[in-house]
């Protein structure tokens, strides 16, 4: 019943304001004239009476607040009235609202955007069962390079290791894998035993490997992924039929893996890595780790004890393992390394682009402060409390960065989408990139935190100023000119920050001028890449067929019309798939013993596969030359046809290209690289040496240097051109799994792409291949560079308009307020020069010591960029003074405006003027 | 003695009101000079705490109102006692018959 009652009564005070309100004003007035009746009575004069009686009610207005205050729901009730004031406020002021709620817009909006990938690519947990326990791990080498492991350290590291309850290798390799459908380039995971478990997934349908799978010479089988399931299998619920053709082998699909599970690299099949056979080197770093840490443990106490690990062991094989210590890292900073710095940097520039952007509403708002003074305090003479009025600019506040907000998170959403365009192949985990609940909540969190601020902000200047508003007309303007210094020193701070905004596009955009002037050490121009994935060609058998595959297309593609060059490299620079590198030797072929020559007769007909005898004999052998530092030396291997260096431009500086004397059985020959013969032969002459490179085809025959050609920057445009070893396809063509072919045109690509398709078809169907072009894969490699660069460009080129609205802004309100004292001193005879010189002066003292603090507080930001510079500090001083100048110079063109209009002021019309 | 200087505790003006309902309806005038009358001049109850008191109580449903003459005829609003009131009354005279014995009791305690 007592519930009905306040139900009622709550929804009447809420909805028909109108009658309760004339109720209450009646009752209050009744009760005001019966006190007047009865001072009357009890003998005053009416005019006495009333007097008293009014001294003694306290005010009409003052009393039905006090009952308003009490009333239920009188909360929402406010509410809703400060809402329904504070529209009303802010629909009189069209051209500020929208200003104001733009600004607030484009700042959240920035961030909102930056954010939603800061959170999908490097904060959001793995989907993965307790992702935190998930670990990468690497060998660490004396001198800090972190590297895969070697197969008897992982083993000696998983049977030892109590902080990790699974530790597994893992590769991933693109292989033309023919299933239901036709040869697909897929990823294809090589797994060791623990590596579902680690990862904590298990088969949607079917089984996953047993012990029985995984073992070497078992049946093989494969698990796929939930969308090759669906695509190129039928999505069919019996597996049995199901067989994929990898490598010219059989696999039996035993299970599908639930949707979303595409760890390592993208891949889309899973094949036991026990079907490979394990290396017995300490040094050949073959394979990535993953491991689960057990309950209990963390990062930092895993490390420490690996690392005691790995110092026993490098104790124990002493020059026969490069390891010294294992990096252990979470996987999902693993994962994000190497664009966490850009982001980072993104999310402080679109922090600082809100800052700028908040600093020119609170200008807005103290521009319109003066209007709003007499108003507040009017209300305050009117019984409003303290309490009320904040409450009131808070409303306000909150409206206009409410709005703000839901504008710019619909840019956002927008924005993001372009980002991710733009970012499409720099960025991993980009499916996870969205403005999702959480993304959500941080623009709501910040677009509450600059309401409450601004808010606040506003009440306190109101109430302040509110103290003598009432008292003459002409308080105007010294009231604000308390709120023109403020604003001032805002424009001071949006100057500082722009500039840091400017100085870091300006440094990023000097990299990239700097990374596009090296020389590569090859052109690209007019070159079509043409990327194979072909089976293993490690055994005696399969050689002498891959050499002929490679030599026919080759020929054949270069038969087709308007190609003019055709070469062909394992290792391609600048792309992101499989490099191979390793040590070498220097031998001397008269030294060798009659065992050692054996053992190369051996390697050159055997299969590592079949023969574990030769496996063992020759990591002894690899154990006992790598010993010697002073013969040894580390070099990129690749295998390449002599049409490479030509298509490539890849000068030839001594000796010869290879050439068809270079047959299978003639002496093998490698050509090396400008930086390799002077690292080893400084001033002798490398034209005739040999070299040991056998450890990465297992081919022992020692390589004789016919020729040096010009160095290449393979990894990375940004990188020194590493030493490089190239061998010919037609003795070494074993690492040839990753073969790609590169055509020199000046003819139509699309019309070569589609001849060399069909050439590639005839000789062999089951190879599908992938087209791109050497200048597309060049400005592939650029991509983080560019995405940064346009991405701080944009913040800072926004920041600089903002800047410019915000000084332009304060130096016409100074205008404005001083028009009379800009006409009293002409007309006491100031010419217009003078008054131009005063405002200029102001707007050139807080442009300088703006851009003054932005030179030192810049230092703040760049200094996080360091890895993303390339040849440039981050103090670099011809961009500081560069956009040091810029700004300046806008800024005072933003000042010069209002002031040549302070020298338009009629003396006469100032004098009159309010 | 002056009246103004006595404050009330809180809760004890709930009470005092619906006790000079008890006598029958009046308006807020007559309940405030009722008061003065009942505490013989102790609380004078101005009309910045009667009107939220007698409102609040109105939504509590323990006194209903209703427009009316006054004696001067004047349209007055005349506030009356409901049954939740008098069991409201009750409930307030019991509680403070206990405070005021244990109050007494502290006092004389030594």
């Amino acid at each position: 019943m007592a519930l009905f009652v306040k139900a009622r009564t709550f929804l009447r005070n809420l909805f028909w304001t109108q009658s309760v309100e004339t109720d209450l004003d009646q009752e209050v007035r009744s009760h005001l004239e019966m006190l007047t009746d009865e001072k009357i009575r009890a003998g005053m004069s009416p005019q006495e009476a009333q007097r008293t009686a009014r001294i003694e009610l306290g005010g009409i207005e003052q009393v039905k607040e006090q009952v308003r205050e009490q009333r239920l729901g009188n909360y929402l009730h406010a509410v809703l009235s400060d809402c329904r004031y504070g529209l009303r406020q802010l629909r009189k002021n069209p051209a500020f609202t929208a200003v104001t709620i733009l600004t607030l817009a484009l700042g959240i909006g920035a961030t909102t955007a930056i954010f939603s990938v800061v959170y999908g690519v490097l904060l959001r947990p793995l989907p993965y069962p307790k992702p935190n326990q998930i670990v990468r791990l690497w060998e660490v080498s004396s001198e800090g390079t972190r590297m895969s492991f070697a197969d008897p350290n992982f083993g000696d590291v998983r049977s030892q290791a109590r902080s990790l309850q699974g530790l597994a290798e893992y590769g991933a390799w693109l292989q033309s894998v023919s299933g239901g459908s036709g040869p697909t380039r897929t990823m294809t995971g090589t797994v060791s035993r623990d590596f579902f478990s680690v990862m904590g997934v298990q088969p949607l349908l079917g089984r996953g490997f047993t012990g029985e799978d995984q073992r070497f010479g078992a049946a093989p089988t494969a698990l796929v992924s939930y969308g090759y399931w669906r695509q190129y299998l039928g999505a069919a619920e019996e597996l049995s039929a199901a067989h994929l053709k990898i490598d010219n082998k059989s696999f039996s699909v035993i299970g599908v893996l639930p949707p979303g599970f595409r760890f390592p690299d993208g891949a889309d099949v899973w094949i036991p890595r026990e079907l490979l056979p394990i290396l017995p080197s300490r040094t050949a770093h073959n394979w990535d780790v993953v491991g689960r840490l057990r309950d209990g443990f963390t990062v930092g106490t895993s490390r420490a004890e690996l690392s005691a690990i790995a110092t026993q062991l490098q104790h124990q094989y002493g020059a026969d393992i490069q390891l010294a210590t294992v990096a252990v890292e979470p996987m999902r900073e693993a994962m994000t390394g190497s664009v966490r710095p850009a982001l980072v940097l993104l999310l402080i520039a679109s922090g600082f682009l809100l800052l700028i952007a908040c600093a020119n509403v609170v200008n807005l708002m103290l521009a319109q402060a003066a209007t709003r003074e007499r108003e507040v305090a009017i209300r305050a003479a009117l019984g409003a409390e303290p309490g009320r009025l904040v409450r009131q600019f808070l409303t306000e506040a909150l409206i206009l960065a409410l709005s703000g907000c839901a504008l710019g998170v619909l840019t956002a959403a927008w924005g993001v989408d372009a980002l991710l365009r733009i970012g499409s192949t720099m960025l991993p985990r980009l499916e996870g990139v969205a403005i999702n609940f959480i993304v959500l909540s941080f623009s709501l969190g910040i677009t509450l935190i600059l309401a409450a601020g601004l808010g606040v902000f506003n009440a306190l200047r109101a109430s302040w100023n509110a103290r003598n508003a009432l008292h003459a007309a002409s308080q105007k303007q010294t009231g604000s000119l308390r709120g023109h210094r403020l604003g001032q020193l805002l424009v001071l701070g949006q100057l500082a920050t722009t500039l840091a905004l400017l100085a870091g596009a300006g440094l990023l955009g000097r990299s990239l001028l700097r990374v596009l002037s090296v020389d590569p050490g090859f052109r690209t121009e007019r070159v079509i890449t043409m990327d194979l994935a072909l089976p293993a060609a490690f055994d005696g058998p399969d050689k002498g067929p891959r050499v002929q595959f490679l030599s026919e297309l080759m020929t054949r593609l270069r038969r087709i019309p308007g190609v003019e060059e055709v070469g062909g490299s394992s290792a391609m620079p600048l792309s992101t798939g499989v490099t191979s590198d390793g040590s070498y030797a220097v031998m001397n072929p008269r030294q060798i013993s009659p065992r050692v020559r054996d053992l190369i007769r051996r390697s050159a007909e055997g299969s590592l596969d079949s023969d574990p005898a030769l496996l063992k004999d020759m990591g002894a052998f690899f154990n006992e030359i790598f010993r010697n530092p002073a013969n040894t030396g580390e070099a990129d291997y690749a295998v390449v046809s002599e049409g490479y260096f030509r298509t490539l431009r890849i000068p030839l500086l001594r000796g010869r290209l290879f050439d068809d004397r270079d047959s299978f059985d003639a002496p093998h020959v490698a050509l090396i690289s400008s930086s390799l013969a002077k690292e080893r032969w400084p001033n002798g002459d490398p034209l005739g040496r040999s070299l040991e490179f056998g450890n990465i085809d297992g081919d022992l025959r020692l390589l004789t240097v016919v020729g040096v050609v010009g160095d290449v920057r393979e990894k990375s445009v940004e990188a020194p051109p590493r030493p490089t070893i190239y061998v010919n396809y037609r003795q070494r063509p074993q690492a040839t799994r990753h073969f790609t072919v590169v055509l020199q045109t000046g003819a139509d690509i699309r019309s070569v792409t589609l001849g060399a398709r069909e050439t590639l078809r005839e000789l062999d169907a089951s190879v599908p291949p992938h087209f791109s072009t050497l200048p597309q894969i060049f400005s592939a490699a650029l991509e983080t560079r560019r995405f940064s660069l346009i991405l701080v460009g944009i913040f800072a080129g926004t920041a600089l308009l903002l800047a410019t609205a915000g000084i332009y802004g304060v130096t016409a309100y100074s205008v404005a307020c001083r028009t009379r004292e800009f006409g009293i001193r002409m007309a006491l005879g100031a010419t217009a020069n003078e008054v131009l010189l005063l405002v200029l002066g102001v707007g050139a003292l807080t442009t300088m010591v703006g851009v003054a603090i932005g030179i030192a507080g810049s230092f703040a930001l760049t200094r996080t960029m360091q890895s993303l510079l390339f040849d440039v500090s981050p103090g670099d001083p011809i961009t500081l003074v560069c956009v040091a100048v810029l700004l300046a110079g806008v800024s005072l063109m933003a000042c010069w405006i209002p002031a040549r209009r302070a020298t338009l002021v009629d003396p006469m019309i100032a004098l009159r003027y309010e | 003695m002056n009246s103004a200087s006595t404050t009330l505790l809180q809760g004890t003006l709930d009470l005092l009101i619906l006790k000079s309902l008890v006598a029958g309806d009046m308006h807020g005038l007559g309940v405030s000079r009722r008061i003065r009358q009942i505490t013989g001049g102790t609380f004078d109850v101005k009309p910045g705490s009667l009107f939220p008191a007698l409102h609040r109580m109105e939504e509590e449903g323990w006194i209903s109102s209703s427009w009316g003459g006054s004696e001067n005829n004047r349209r007055a609003k005349y506030y009356r006692l409901t049954k939740p009131g008098r069991k409201q009354l009750e409930l307030e005279t019991k509680r403070w018959g206990r405070i005021s014995w244990a109050i007494a009791q502290a006092l004389e305690a030594s």
